[in-house]
């Protein structure tokens, strides 16, 4: 009965404060607790996508609209570069899951080292976007708010975007051009915010790994003790990482 | 400690504290960085990081090449189970989420069960909207009136 008392004493004291009933410090699960409202949005983005796209009897071909390389665009090359994009995101996970490894072992040269490549990822990846987007932007004449006007633009500048050989598109296309048009300006103007917004992601993901390199360069998580900041900010390059698997598959998969 | 009493250190202190205790199992601090523990550990990042690349290389070629003749939802199922199954490998490995405390997986994750009902709700509000659109007789109006302005 007394050792019945003694470890439900315990169990309440678990969460009576100034314990850590997860195990996991403050930093750490706040950023778990950010990145879980990150996920809502990023969530209720795609899910507006997906709502658009399901109530659009005609719809973009991903096959269509991402077929160009950079010096190859002449070429039907169609997924090739989104695939390099996604290689060298992936990379940049590892990169950054290896420089937070060396942060538990405290070493200080390694956690350099897997830092300095993992921004070279991230800028790797962003220029590749910047790249996407200026050709997409010169296919549609802008980014948002493109594909508005039937007299400005008929279906011809917009017909190549969907899937030649599918004849119920096409049938819908040549009956029904303004359904084509409002398509595809749903279709861009989506894919230039969300795209864009997961570009803003890694941009600030850039910034702050670029900003715990002077950290770890200058000692201060040598001092400190611990690399946990390594950790926190590794949390949210996964995360950054992880949206991009999802939007991958939603723009230029599905 | 004197709250008047603050030098750089103890705002540090402040700022981060001493949380080393605060980790358990693959979150401990380590010494060794060539021990074997930690050699076993960068192998299965780099494992992950290959099942990732082929698992994507797999999508790819399904998206290039199967997407136009294979039934639309088997397609939309194969896509979705291996993002999930990337998915999965990325927090569970990379985010280090498999290696904290059961109680603190579940507070992550249960929250996200609210996308189940999301993308139910949604998708089929889109699919009503189409149906309207398509029955709506004010739609081949619009469509005849663009045709006759050209």
């Amino acid at each position: 009965m007394a050792h019945a008392n003694a470890a439900t004493a315990q169990e309440t004291k678990a969460w009576g404060g100034g314990r850590s009933p997860y195990n996991v410090s403050y930093g750490k699960m706040m950023m778990w607790f950010f990145l879980l409202s990150d996920a809502l949005t990023f969530g209720a983005f795609l899910i507006s996508y997906g709502t658009t796209r399901f109530f659009s009897s005609v719809w973009p071909d991903a096959n269509q609209v991402f077929k160009s390389f950079p010096f190859f665009e002449a070429y039907n090359l169609p997924l090739l570069f989104v695939s390099l994009m996604t290689f060298i995101l992936i990379m940049s996970s590892v990169t950054m899951v290896l420089a937070v490894h060396a942060g538990h072992y405290g070493d200080k040269k390694n956690v350099t080292k897997w830092l300095l490549w993992t921004i070279v990822g991230g800028i790797a990846f962003l220029s590749c976007q910047a790249w996407e987007w200026t050709h997409l932007g010169g296919e549609c004449g802008g980014l948002w708010g493109c594909f508005t006007n039937i007299q400005t633009t008929p279906l011809s500048t917009f017909i190549h975007f969907y899937d030649p050989a599918a004849p119920e598109v096409q049938h819908v296309l040549s009956t029904q051009p303004l359904v084509g048009l409002q398509s595809t300006h749903n279709f861009f103007n989506y894919f230039f915010t969300i795209t864009g917004f997961h570009g803003g992601h890694v941009t600030s993901g850039v910034v702050f790994n670029i900003l715990m390199l002077v950290n770890t360069v200058n000692g201060t998580y040598e001092r400190r003790g611990h690399y946990e900041m390594v950790e926190k900010i590794g949390l949210y390059w996964h995360f950054v990482d992880l949206v991009w698997v999802f939007v991958f598959t939603c723009f230029y998969l599905l | 400690m004197s709250a008047h009493n603050h030098n750089q250190q103890s705002n540090q202190f402040y700022y981060e504290g001493d949380q080393s205790k605060l980790y358990s199992g693959i979150m401990a601090h380590h010494t060794d960085v060539e021990g074997t523990e930690s050699k076993a550990q960068i192998k299965k990042i780099w494992r992950v990081f290959w099942i990732l690349l082929v698992v994507t290389l797999v999508e790819v070629f399904i998206g290039m090449k199967l997407s136009h003749s294979l039934n639309k939802g088997l397609i939309i199922t194969i896509f979705l189970g291996l993002t999930l199954f990337k998915a999965g490998y990325i927090v569970a490995i990379f985010m280090h989420l498999g290696d904290e405390f059961k109680d603190f997986i579940v507070t992550v994750l249960v929250p996200l069960v609210l996308f189940v009902w999301f993308i139910i709700a949604f998708l089929m509000d889109g699919t009503f909207w189409l149906h309207m659109n398509n029955t709506t007789p004010s739609r081949a109006h619009v469509e005849q009136m663009a045709h006759s302005s050209h």
